[in-house]
């Protein structure tokens, strides 16, 4: 009998649209359960900071177990809760901590690789005990050894191992594992964990790459080098597509190419809609060279730059000049048109190595964004607004303070920016006279004295992400309940339209940052309800503006009088929907 | 100094999460604590040398102390040893 070659057989696996867009390629797979080091001599001067990065991420590990240990305690009984106190002992071990240190120490090696052989070291003599459940318990060592790696390394080494373009599996992305990656051999990303309005979920609007996520399983059945296909659109990936379906997938890429050239045309029309009302229309940015693009892409200016990779990307904080230079940079490159710096947003789930943290129960309610700096690192955040103000110099800044929850943490704010500003002014220094604030309202009590916000600063940004996810107790990166996590939601319309209302009551006006305003579902609502200013992704920044310019205002004032009056999410969705694929025929979202 | 012998009687001796309770339990006191089987003796406090003693079930240890609160660190790890068992049904 004949034996023939079968080919592997399609498979499509399902998840949640990250980032728009369809690509084909080569898997490049991110396990966390491998653990690989590459050695690396190091030079004399590097030693100290070695053996500090060593020991915070066995710090970090220790924060973590600890956390799991108290979890395992709650569902499942002080027993299991003890195996997680083995391993933090084990990280308390002078056979290992020490040890491990000295061979940084004398032998000169990167921390990674001095305690990946002493764990090795030790799972060898315990692979070569005699008694069955010993030799099994050296999965302990593997997984403490796993933990602290993952933190020396960020997954960085994965990262930079990179050869070809591919698309990058994982079962989940930190923002550090994503600031440190080689960008230009990325084609795609798709995750296990995550929302729409995930870490990577972002990153991967902001670099142009169509991204999946939620996909729970997709590691399992996925290797390197396998062929995928990636659709952003849809949310799917197709693992092994036969003939006939990478066929069709390379018609409607077609059809995307060609309804983009269409929209290359309106690059330099402005964002106004049919009966003349003028829409600002500005672009998200996370890295100082993104903002050349934004007046490349027919943008306004910069409605959003983000400003927490300095902190991330590093040990070390960054100095003045360092940030100086480079908000210069973004400030020149706009070339007069205005640039909203957000100041760091740190805490939450970007945690800055340079800060010392102490561990939260709930990080996302605790020391995030400006209350991380308000009672003991007040130097970092007035450096970063020292380096902002003089960055002023060059063109129109604008300043955006996150997270604030209350008139108290504006004013101190403008208080502190202020402070800086004499100083600059006494040491001689030149900035502009004309730097307007704005408080991010992005926490359900700011969105309720919104009046009251206003009247401190000169305008509002809705954060519709933090937002959502504080007005409805929802965590967007948890798969189990980011179904609920939905703009559309009533209470979230109408918490938007007052605040609009309250900032045009205190004369300044109101624009959005989150994601919302890059959603094209959206537009037409949000233009209904009087927004000034959009802030999108750049990504889809012409895609909004061919919206904006072949509508009405007082169609969209109709539009959103008729969404604001349904009962349930659903409805709103089904309705916008329904508007959307009537009215706009030719645009794919 | 004191010392004591000990029969590891739970079911699989000490693993990794008894060898962290003992570890715990010694390091509570100021003393030494040392412990050995087969005449290998290892610190008490570092649970990586227990763990490499290989202490199954039915093994014999030795546990040895020494310092100003010797008496009450033998009798802290005589409960969990040989009364609480580390704790195992």
């Amino acid at each position: 009998m004949a034996i023939t070659k079968k080919q592997k057989s399609e498979q499509i696996l399902a998840g949640v649209p990250a980032s728009p867009g369809i690509i084909m390629g080569k898997v490049f797979l991110l396990s966390g359960d491998v653990v690989k080091v590459a050695p690396r001599a190091l030079q004399e001067s590097e030693i100290l900071e070695e053996v500090e990065k060593f020991r915070a991420a066995v710090a970090k590990a220790k924060q973590d177990i600890q956390k799991l240990r108290e979890k395992a305690a709650n569902s499942l009984g002080e027993e299991s809760a003890q195996i997680f106190q083995a391993h933090q002992l084990m990280l308390e071990d002078d056979l290992i901590i020490d040890e491990t240190v000295r061979r940084i120490q004398t032998e000169k090696i990167n921390a990674d690789l001095a305690f990946f052989e002493i764990m090795e070291k030790f799972e060898t003599s315990i692979a070569n005990f005699q008694d069955e459940h010993f030799k099994s318990r050296a999965i302990d060592l593997r997984d403490v050894k796993r933990r602290v790696i993952h933190n020396i390394q960020g997954n960085l080494i994965y990262l930079l191992k990179i050869q070809e373009p591919a698309i990058i599996v994982a079962r989940e992305l930190t923002p550090s594992d994503t600031v440190n990656l080689n960008r230009d051999k990325v084609l795609g990303f798709a995750t296990d964990f995550g929302g729409s309005t995930s870490h990577v979920a972002i990153m991967a609007r902001s670099m142009k790459v169509p991204s999946v996520v939620g996909l729970l399983q997709a590691c399992q059945s996925i290797q390197t080098g396998d062929w995928i296909i990636l659709d952003g659109n849809e949310g799917t990936l197709v693992v092994h597509p036969t003939p006939e379906t990478t066929k069709r997938y390379q018609q409607r890429l077609d059809l995307f190419h060609t309804f983009e050239k269409k929209l290359d045309k309106i690059k330099n029309l402005p964002a106004r809609t049919k009966d003349g009302k003028d829409i600002e229309l500005s672009a998200n940015i996370e890295f100082e060279r993104e903002a050349a693009n934004v007046s490349e892409m027919g943008g306004d200016g910069v409605g959003l730059y983000r400003t927490e990779y300095h902190y991330l990307a590093r040990q070390k904080l960054p100095d003045e000049n360092e940030l100086f230079n480079e908000y210069a940079r973004a400030v020149k490159a706009l070339k007069g048109k205005p640039i909203i710096f957000r100041t760091a947003d740190l805490g939450g789930d970007k945690l800055p190595r340079s800060i010392e943290m102490p561990p939260e129960e709930n990080p996302f309610l605790g020391m995030r964004a400006i209350r991380l700096f308000r009672n003991q690192n007040q130097d970092i955040f007035k450096t970063q607004l020292r380096a902002i103000v003089r960055a002023s110099a060059f063109g129109r800044v604008r300043i955006l303070f996150p997270m604030i929850s209350c008139v108290s943490e504006i004013r101190y704010c403008q208080n502190l920016l202020k402070e800086t500003k004499d100083e600059l002014k006494q040491e001689g220094v030149s900035f502009s006279k004309e730097i307007p604030v704005g408080a991010m309202i992005e926490v359900p009590s700011s969105a309720v004295i919104a009046d009251l916000i206003a009247e401190e600063c000169d305008f509002l940004s809705i954060g519709t992400n933090d937002l959502i996810q504080y007005s409805l107790a929802v965590d967007r990166g948890n798969e189990h309940v980011a179904y609920l996590y939905n703009p559309f939601n009533p209470a979230i319309l109408r918490m938007i339209r007052e605040i609009i209302h309250k900032g045009h009551q205190k004369g300044v006006w109101v624009g959005m940052c989150g994601e919302m305003a890059s959603d094209p579902l959206s537009t037409m609502l949000l233009i209904g309800m009087s927004l000034d200013e959009f802030s999108v992704s750049l990504v889809s920044l012409l895609m909004i503006k061919a919206i904006i310019r072949r509508v009405d205002y007082s169609e969209c004032e109709n539009l959103a009088q008729k969404a604001l009056n349904f009962t349930t999410t659903r409805d709103v969705d089904k309705y916008l929907r329904s508007v959307f694929s009537k009215k706009f025929r030719d645009i794919r979202f | 100094m004191m010392k004591k012998k000990f029969t590891i009687r739970n079911e699989y001796g000490i693993h990794a999460r008894p060898a962290g309770q003992l570890v715990k339990t010694a390091s509570k006191f100021k003393s030494q604590v040392y412990i050995s089987k087969n005449g290998k003796e290892v610190n008490a406090k570092s649970i990586m040398g227990v763990l490499m003693l290989e202490a199954g079930q039915n093994s014999e240890v030795e546990i040895r102390v020494e310092g100003e609160d010797e008496a009450e660190a033998l009798a802290a790890i005589n409960d969990l040893i040989d009364v609480r068992t580390f704790d195992e049904r």
